[in-house]
């Protein structure tokens, strides 16, 4: 072998890396104590917990107070087309005369996201067969196709049972954004990452209600920890007493946001 | 001395994948973040930044504690159901901390919002024309914080009975506004 490099300095070299790497882990375990974030609640353990979100679709009234009060919480750019949480209104239109059909034309559609509640007359009431108001937000998916394709690992599935995106380490590539068939998230233009209903995090761990369920007039949305049932849990009523159904139950993402009353047109 | 010596070609091709593999290590713990696969492939640590988010609604709960009675009154009527913030505005955990702090009084506007008909509405839910209603001013005939209830004309205001007349703690809120002009 060539000797022109010294084999002593090439040998202290690879010790010296070696050492490093061994020092390496010890130095991460100092780093993770002192990056704990400060305002954390520090009870909070997301093994204890389980959430679950159920929406009444039969008495959700559209006044959009809850995408109203997400917006302001979780402070979500103003534009009209970033939304945690939305309420679209369905139509479904009288079939044609003669058309031999239980059911017309459907008409979706979501004014600012339901923000300022819904023009009463889109459709004359006449041609109306029947019209509902739909509560929409993350799915909370237990298969979550969002998840997988993350190339990062910035979003993931909580162990309580949220759907979250690591702010910090989120690199913004949108395929995310694609790959939620229930168009949840959005890449905010303010952090250029991808943001979503986080089940407003920050108040469950507090033991605080999201500000969509505590604003919502109609307690259209009922919400709960699966984990911890309460006296009378409301959850364990709400699947007792009502059909419940899931979103697009076809894709097989087993959302775990669950729907009662709801019609087959919705999406 | 030596049984056996490794061709040049090949000891120097040991140490350049020796070299990689190393390179590769001392990268990845050093791109990797200090909490990542605490919990799964992500930042653990990304749990508690989530949380640390300081909430901006107060919630029904910390209000009822300021304003106990009313909570009571709301909590008698239809109402009951809906939360203060709803209507009255958000009160952050600054305003909640300071006694001087007062609500926003809601306005017609809020009533309306909820209650003009509108055929999408489910049908259980109360629902008003305007037009072929008594006036866009609610609050002289209704109560927000008691919908059930009328409020009294001031004339016999001793015949109805007293208890859901609103504590006078009630001014700073919106329900009374409009009962001293009924007409």
């Amino acid at each position: 072998m060539n000797s022109s490099i010294p084999r002593r300095r090439i040998l202290a070299t690879f010790g010296g890396v070696f050492a490093g790497l061994l020092a390496l882990p010890a130095a991460r375990a100092v780093k993770k104590r002192l990056a704990k974030a400060p305002g954390a609640p520090r009870d909070y353990d997301p093994t204890k917990h389980k959430w679950l979100m159920c929406i009444d679709v039969d008495k959700c009234i559209g006044c959009g107070l809850c995408a109203d009060a997400c917006k302001t919480e979780n402070h979500v750019p103003e534009a009209a087309h970033y939304f945690r949480t939305w309420i679209e209104r369905y139509i479904i239109r009288k079939p044609a005369a003669g058309s031999a059909t239980a059911r017309g034309e459907v008409q979706v559609d979501s004014p600012n996201g339901g923000r300022g509640g819904f023009a009463p007359t889109l459709v004359p009431r006449e041609e109306i067969l029947k019209s509902f108001f739909v509560p929409k937000l993350c799915n909370l998916c237990e298969d979550s196709p969002c998840t997988q394709v993350c190339p990062v690992g910035a979003t993931f599935d909580a162990p309580d049972g949220a759907v979250l995106i690591d702010p910090t380490y989120c690199i913004g590539c949108g395929f995310c954004i694609q790959a939620c068939p229930y168009g949840c998230r959005f890449l905010s233009p303010v952090t250029k990452t991808a943001e979503k209903c986080t089940l407003c995090y920050h108040r469950i761990t507090r033991g605080l209600k999201p500000a969509c369920v505590e604003t919502c007039p109609a307690q259209a949305r009922v919400f709960g920890d699966l984990k911890n049932p309460v006296e009378d849990d409301p959850l364990q009523a709400f699947v007792r007493n009502n059909k419940v159904n899931t979103l697009k139950p076809h894709l097989g993402t087993n959302p775990r946001v669950l729907y009662a009353n709801l019609d087959k047109e919705v999406r | 001395m030596r049984f056996f010596k490794l061709p040049p070609q090949i000891s120097r091709l040991v140490l350049l994948i020796f070299a990689i593999v190393v390179s590769y290590l001392v990268a990845r713990t050093l791109l990797t973040p200090a909490s990542f696969r605490d919990r799964g492939f992500y930042r653990g640590a990304a749990l508690t930044e989530l949380a640390s988010f300081t909430p901006v609604f107060a919630g029904k709960k910390a209000l009822g504690e300021r304003y106990p009675e009313i909570l009571k009154t709301l909590a008698k009527g239809d109402h009951k159901t809906l939360s203060c913030e709803g209507c009255h505005g958000v009160v952050d955990q600054q305003q909640l901390k300071d006694p001087q702090s007062k609500m926003i009084k809601p306005t017609a506007t809020l009533c309306l919002r909820c209650h003009t008909d509108n055929p999408s509405r489910p049908a259980w839910f109360k629902q008003i024309v305007l037009k072929d209603h008594y006036s866009d001013k609610c609050l002289e005939c209704h109560l927000p914080h008691e919908p059930n209830e009328t409020p009294p004309e001031p004339a016999e205001e001793a015949t109805t009975k007293p208890a859901p007349e609103p504590a006078p703690a009630a001014t700073k809120e919106a329900a009374p506004q409009g009962s001293p002009e009924a007409p």
